[in-house]
């Protein structure tokens, strides 16, 4: 039999080349250049590859193709996922190279290797080492997200969540404080992801087992031909979604993000929790739509009740919190559950709603996490909400940007997560999901407590001698911060350019 | 029966129940075993029999691979790692959550219970296309799986390459120690281990007496007593050393009593 060899689209996987490549390139970078110019090189590598990609991404943006036999779609929806992917993590890259906010060095440990506390640890500190690793693991997973959103196939979809997933699980155990917190967290992470992984493999097995196919295309068709005799069909949907369910933060399958979210290194917890939810959430979408669409009514009740789940325990729990990173998460986990009933809407509106969300979401917790980075004490990062106390009286600038993104958080007019969940929750009600949209709307009010409790003890508490410092942070975390900040308002403002290109963008191909 | 279940033939049908029960068996034994090495044998175990099942069905490409990759290389190299580390079987295995095992377990053998009886019955309904339609739509097992994966799935393929790399620059990140010291020259090596009056030359080697020939023996002195520097480090760190019965010394003595030494 001869073979013919696969024709690719070369010009519509560009952006994912280039950033393949790049992250080669970052690791040779490691192997053969000196020490000292490392940091230097690896910066002009990330960020001119980052800023590529998203130039390709733009300019491809018209494209509507499927290649790599069936396993990629590149469609409207895609190139704005992978387009939100880069601009994240470009804000996420900023944050990770800030290296003037911390006295002994950047964010991460100068050496993961050491024992935490060890003389070579300090013997690495003082001599100002630099684990420059990071920049290949932030270019590998931000390749997995961008392949992620475009998989049109269980297999691709598997190895893209891998690729992602693997780079986050390291770079959560690298944090230059706390260090035993930071290396817990790694491996919960990585643990409790490999189980999930291992969820989603055999839900695509039994998939394969009903359909005679991994790819989205036939599995869809096999569900139209195929009625009545759907067991195999209803086990794998549950069992691939644990997976996504897992990557999105939803309960029941939350249990790892309070911990990784305060253990791994703040800009990476940031980075992490703004693109994660963009990838994961239009792979969930993908999967859900392209290949399960036919059987709408039988997954529907499934993101109901963890909808539900994640939106009232999320809000609850995060009342409870005094670590401001860990209330984050909670919140994290709340929102996600907010995004699943625009999911479950399962119609153009919905996606659309639930692409606009995932931006706005992205750049306020980017933006939220650049504040965490800098309100310190003598011991790192102050995050215990309690030293936060009075903080619009010392540093009024920087508690004015974190009231704008908790108030975006919260869902409060003129900032981008009102227009986001305004969007969600009307696209709720246009799918007949009223009740789902009541609970929301409940719940958003639970959530709205804990974030304005924070904006409320900044201004009205004085200070207090625990009371932590703003530091000032170099151009890097500047940049990020002011970008994370003037999207947000901007996104609740005048959204309607981003609306109108979520608009042209259409729905997912087939 | 189904149609679909009856065109096994008996050879099939003894393979599978044979080679299924010892692989499920090895993956319970792997769960419950204390120590890490059983746990590492009876995976190899499972893994093997999985292989045998996968040549049953057609499949000997995977079959092959399974066991040179995973049961071959992967937990070869995984005993290797256990028996030179030294995982003993003190790991801890309190339960920090009261009642956190018997929930895990009831909701474990309740996924387990729901999996097995949905997935049986829906076999027992679905039909089947058969093993050998399957190979000969491509030419074969290997060239099918060769089609598959340099032409559909290409892409997916290099995409493994970036998994590997992160796997060995991770692995890297977080086992390489780097030195922050020059590395010691041989005189200056040699100097410090003499300084201090270290032990010039070899240490003495460990006792053999005859019946023990076991380095965790120590080595008699001529005076009856037992030296602890034939025994390796890490032994008498553990301490397991084994002692020696007076009784033996003395037996030994009267041996060698008419010996000039």
């Amino acid at each position: 039999m001869e073979f013919i060899s696969p024709e690719l689209d070369y010009a519509a996987l560009a952006p994912m080349i280039v950033v393949g490549v790049a992250a080669i390139i970052s690791v040779l970078v490691e192997a053969f250049a000196p020490r000292s110019v490392r940091r230097f090189l690896q910066l002009v590598l990330v960020f001119t590859t980052l800023i590529g990609a998203l130039v390709l991404v733009v300019l491809n943006s018209g494209m509507r193709v499927l290649t790599g036999g069936q396993s990629i779609a590149l469609d409207g929806p895609a190139w704005i996922m992978q387009g939100t992917i880069l601009i994240l993590a470009i804000l996420g890259g900023l944050l990770m190279a800030e290296g003037g906010v911390d006295p002994s060095g950047d964010a991460f440990a100068p050496r993961a290797s050491a024992l935490p506390g060890s003389e070579d640890e300090r013997q690495f500190t003082i001599r100002g080492y630099l684990q420059t690793e990071v920049w290949p693991f932030l270019l590998f997973a931000v390749l997995g997200m961008m392949l992620f959103v475009a998989s049109n196939d269980l297999l691709m979809m598997f190895i893209a969540l891998e690729v992602m997933s693997l780079p986050l699980y390291l770079l959560a155990g690298m944090a230059r404080r706390r260090r035993l917190l930071s290396q817990e967290a790694a491996l919960k992470y990585f643990l409790l992801g490999a189980f999930s992984s291992a969820f989603f493999l055999f839900g695509a097995a039994l998939i394969y087992g009903y359909s005679g196919s991994i790819a989205f295309g036939p599995i869809s068709f096999a569900i139209t031909t195929k009625a009545g005799e759907n067991t195999l069909l209803l086990i794998g949907i549950a069992m691939l979604l644990v997976g996504l369910f897992f990557k999105i933060g939803a309960v029941p399958f939350h249990q790892w993000t309070p911990d990784v979210y305060q253990g791994a290194p703040t800009p990476v917890t940031g980075m992490m929790a703004a693109t994660v939810k963009v990838a994961a959430f239009g792979a969930l979408m993908r999967l859900l739509y392209v290949a399960f669409g036919g059987v709408r009514w039988d997954w529907e009740i499934l993101l109901w009740i963890v909808a539900i789940l994640s939106m009232l325990v999320g809000s609850i729990i995060a009342i409870s919190q005094s670590d401001i990173k860990r209330m984050l998460a909670y919140s994290s986990i709340a929102q996600a559950g907010f995004i699943l009933v625009g999911v479950v809407a399962a119609s153009p509106q919905g996606l659309a709603s639930v692409l606009f969300y995932l931006i706005a979401y992205g750049f306020t917790t980017i933006g939220a996490f650049a504040v965490i980075s800098l309100v310190r004490n003598a011991s790192g990062e102050a995050t215990s909400i309690r030293d936060w106390a009075g903080l619009g009286k010392k540093s009024p600038l920087i508690a004015a940007i974190f009231s704008v993104f908790m108030l975006s958080l919260a869902g409060i007019p003129l900032t981008g997560g009102f227009i986001g969940k305004w969007g969600v929750f009307a696209a709720g009600v246009a799918a007949g999901d009223a009740w789902l949209v009541i609970v929301a709307v409940i719940a958003s009010v639970i959530a709205a407590f804990f974030y304005v409790r924070v904006i409320v003890l900044m201004y009205f508490a004085d200070p207090t001698p625990d009371t932590a410092a703003v530091v000032i942070p170099s151009g890097f975390t500047t940049v990020s911060l002011a970008a994370g900040a003037t999207l947000t308002i901007a996104l609740g403002i005048v959204p309607q350019p981003i609306l109108d290109i979520i608009a042209n963008a259409g729905v997912f191909i087939r | 029966m189904t149609e679909a279940v009856s065109d096994f033939n008996l050879g099939e049908t003894i393979v599978f129940w044979v080679c299924g029960g010892l692989a499920v068996l090895g993956a319970l034994g792997m769960i419950i075993s204390r120590k890490a090495v059983h746990s590492a044998l009876f995976i190899a175990l499972t893994m093997i029999n999985l292989a045998i099942l996968y040549v049953a069905n057609a499949a000997p490409f995977l079959g092959m691979v399974q066991v040179i990759v995973y049961t071959g290389a992967v937990m070869m190299l995984f005993l290797f790692v256990l028996m030179v580390v030294g995982v003993d079987s003190s790991d801890s295995l309190v339960e920090t959550i009261k009642g956190q095992r018997f929930a895990g377990l009831l909701l474990g053998i309740g996924l387990g219970l729901l999996l097995t009886v949905g997935i049986g019955s829906a076999l027992t309904t679905s039909g089947d296309i058969g093993l050998t339609a399957a190979n000969d739509a491509a030419g074969g097992n290997v060239q099918g799986l060769a089609q598959l994966m340099f032409d559909d799935y290409v892409v997916a393929f290099q995409a493994t390459a970036a998994l590997l790399i992160t796997a060995a620059v991770g692995a890297m990140v977080l086992a390489h120690r780097e030195r922050w010291t020059p590395r010691k020259s041989q005189p200056e090596l040699s100097e410090e281990r003499f300084r201090d009056g270290g032990h010039p030359g070899n240490r003495p080697s460990p006792g053999v007496y005859a019946r023990h020939n076991a380095v965790d023996t120590p080595a008699l002195l001529p005076d009856g007593s037992t030296s602890l520097d034939s025994v390796p480090g890490p032994l008498r760190a553990r301490d397991d050393v084994r002692d020696v019965d007076p009784a033996d010394v003395d037996e030994i003595r009267e041996l060698t009593k008419g010996v000039d030494s």
